[in-house]
């Protein structure tokens, strides 16, 4: 096949690579976006033009990237008439991964049934425009045959709905979850942090050849458990780190996938949006690699 | 209009508001961890005709409200456990719930001892990250430092935030994004707005205005005829606008406080001005204490119909001599007692404080009196210093009508 050709844009934000998901060789539509949109801080960083307002921030975004996650979802649950207000003012390419309410996976209390019920309510909005709803998992919260029987739970719950899974803790790390994710058609999201004692390993595992999902939360050791958001996520990753990304993990995914979404959440000083799209240069321009792996 | 805007650098506002539903309940749940599963009324329990502070979840359910007679709540919901109002403890609570809040803007206010506070986080993104992730956070040291979980908001000012408050009770979070406030209020019904008085809400339900929504469609031209000189602000109520800022609270060394709860309510003169009368002797015992004098003294008044009416009266150069600062405070309370409703609490704030002046009188020799009434108050505090602050006083103190019953009974 010849990798050129098949390296086409789609939509703003959006590549189009060769995969040969199922057996078949076919398309994968790779987007790169970022955690949430709506930071004060992108603009004091630029990203922005000076004096946007809040409520203008996701038309502006739309034209560098065409998905977003939303993360506000997590910190409360997905209001349907709030979604509704958002959608009226978003471009109609946009495309969403929403989070999971916080309350759910790392507040649980005892109504989590009724609060996912609630949350699927909220999203309806969304409908087609959804990719996927991204549970984010603590880092405690470890293989546990409790933790099992919870995961098992939240993912009944949400059948018939896209779903990846983030786990933070290493013991998720192994062949019968991602031979279960598999079975159950839910991606894996493959996480890059900092390389600290006890971090979920960056793997190139995919589960769901529909969707990979990857978040980079960037590399920043010394903030990682400081408990401040702001040192946390306070990280640039460099053009030699982006490629690494791309070569040791991205065109794997992408050639045995359908659909793919990279997302940064690296968002402190406007960085995540700018290595985005520092990233989608990098992708646009593999012409090459995308070949070899293609075989 | 928008570059213009954006040209002067207005900044879009990120007003946080932390409400704890039930607070008293809250805080006697977390003093003792058995009252938690049970329905609780918290109600002055040796009061003869006394009525309900506050009330759990359960009770509230069971039809039990603030301000209901104490013998009704208890026919209403026959299974709550009777708690006795304790104000130095959820006074405490709120002290360290506001401590919480310190560490991520200076610009709190609080309501009084009722768990509601609201935080300007507005520029601390940098500092703090988003602002969403802030009342996240609070919340979550809150209820892990003092075991109370409460209700957090988000909005561009403190009526949307207060709004949404008021429709995720008794837990929960609202977030209201920047540019939103019109369509989230539109749907509400209308008495749900803070700020409208009981005459306004007749008058919009005259005019079927319902909803919020209804009301913001009307120009101020339109609302002039009905509500007047209110049209403005009422206009700019239903489209989510409100300038008023959040003031940095007056720190514990600007200010003296004290409060008192009548175990009855009472509409007792004696028996209001002989606790008023503490209050002062303790009042200024606190600022001879720190050398300092006030030059106003207020006093805070809550009626048993949950009415509260607060008045000041002023000095020029400040004072802390007890009879003055008595003086002040019977003409504060003077201006602020005038209803016939019982009272219920009263609190005495002196404030404005600055030094004492260390200069003395030119003609102190001729000051016989001030210097004896000084002597007298400096033998005073050093009673109090060794035998407690409510040891000695002023007369008027021991003129309550349950000490006149005692020295009865004795005699």
């Amino acid at each position: 096949m010849a990798a050129d050709s098949s390296i086409e844009p789609c939509r703003v934000g959006e590549l189009v690579y060769p995969s040969v998901a199922y057996g078949i060789e076919g398309p994968c539509k790779v987007s790169v976006g970022t955690c949430g949109y709506s930071y004060n801080e992108w603009v004091d960083s630029g990203f922005y033009p000076q004096g946007t307002m809040t409520s203008d921030m996701l038309a502006l975004y739309c034209s560098c990237f065409s998905v977003v996650e939303l993360n506000y979802t997590w910190y409360q649950m997905a209001r349907a008439e709030a979604l509704s207000r958002m959608l009226e003012s978003a471009p109609s390419q946009l495309l969403f991964s929403a989070k999971l309410t916080r309350t759910m996976t790392h507040d649980p209390g005892s109504d989590w049934q009724e609060q996912l019920l609630a949350f699927r309510q909220g999203i309806a909005p969304l409908k087609d425009r959804l990719l996927a709803i991204l549970i984010q998992l603590p880092a405690e919260f470890d293989r546990s045959v409790v933790n099992r029987n919870y995961l098992a739970g939240l993912l009944g719950g949400l059948e018939g709905l896209p779903v990846a899974v983030e786990f933070r803790h290493p013991s998720w790390a192994i062949d019968s979850v991602f031979v279960e994710l598999e079975r159950r058609e839910i991606s894996m999201v493959t996480v890059d942090e900092p390389e600290l004692p006890g971090a979920f390993p960056f793997l190139d595992v995919v589960t769901n050849p529909r969707l990979f999902y990857v978040r980079l939360h960037g590399r920043n050791v010394s903030g990682w458990h400081s408990g401040n958001m702001q040192k946390k996520f306070n990280y640039d990753y460099a053009d030699a780190e982006l490629r690494d990304v791309r070569d040791r993990h991205l065109l794997r995914m992408a050639a045995r996938s359908t659909r793919g979404v990279i997302f940064f959440n690296n968002h402190v000083q406007g960085r995540a949006p700018e290595n985005a799209k520092h990233l989608l240069k990098i992708l646009a321009k593999q012409g090459d690699s995308i070949g070899a792996f293609n075989g | 209009m928008h570059s213009m805007v954006s040209g002067f650098g207005l900044r879009e506002r990120s007003i946080l508001h932390f409400n704890v539903a039930d607070f008293a309940v809250a805080v006697e749940r977390v003093a003792d961890c058995s009252l938690r599963d049970k329905s609780l009324i918290v109600a002055p329990l040796h009061a003869n005709r006394g009525l309900v502070y506050d009330m759990s979840e359960e009770a509230y359910r069971d039809g039990v409200r603030k301000g209901m007679p104490i013998k009704q709540a208890m026919r209403v919901s026959k299974k709550a456990v009777l708690l006795s109002p304790r104000p130095q403890l959820y006074q405490k609570a709120m002290g360290a719930f506001l401590k919480e809040l310190q560490r991520y803007s200076p610009l709190i206010e609080s309501g009084q001892i009722d768990g509601h506070f609201f935080v300007d986080v507005t520029g601390s993104h940098r500092l703090y990250g988003p602002p969403a992730d802030v009342g996240w956070r609070i919340r979550r040291d809150v209820r892990k430092q003092l075991g109370i979980n409460p209700i957090w908001t988000l909005g561009s000012n403190r009526l949307v935030s207060k709004v949404a408050s008021r429709l995720v009770k008794p837990v929960g979070e609202y977030i209201v994004n920047h540019g939103e406030e019109a369509s989230f209020l539109a749907p509400l019904p209308i008495e749900l707005l803070p700020g409208l008085n009981l005459k306004e809400l007749e008058k919009m339900r005259e005019f079927h205005l319902t909803t919020i929504g209804a009301l913001a469609q009307l120009t101020p031209n339109q609302l002039m005829v009905p509500f007047g000189g209110r049209s403005g602000v009422l206009h700019a109520l239903s489209h989510g606008i409100d300038d008023t800022l959040i003031h940095k609270p007056s720190t514990q060394t600007d200010i003296v406080v004290g409060e008192h709860t009548f175990a009855n309510d009472t509409s007792d003169r004696n028996e209001v001005e002989a606790a008023l009368a503490t209050l002062v002797g303790r009042a200024g015992l606190a600022l001879r204490g720190q050398k300092k004098v006030t030059r106003r003294v207020g006093i805070w008044l809550s009626y048993c119909d949950g009415v509260q009416v607060i008045r000041q009266a002023t000095h020029k150069t400040g004072t802390s001599a007890e009879s003055l600062l008595q003086s002040l405070a019977l003409l504060a309370l003077k201006r602020c007692w005038q209803r016939r409703t019982r009272i219920r609490y009263c609190r005495l704030v002196c404030d404005r404080l600055q030094r004492q002046s260390p200069q003395l009188s030119l003609f102190a020799g001729n000051d016989t009196r001030g210097i004896k009434s000084r002597h007298v108050e400096g033998a005073m505090d050093s009673i109090r210093k060794r035998f407690g602050c409510d040891s000695i006083g002023l007369g008027r103190k021991y003129r309550s009508p349950a000490a006149e019953n005692r020295s009865q009974i004795s005699g």
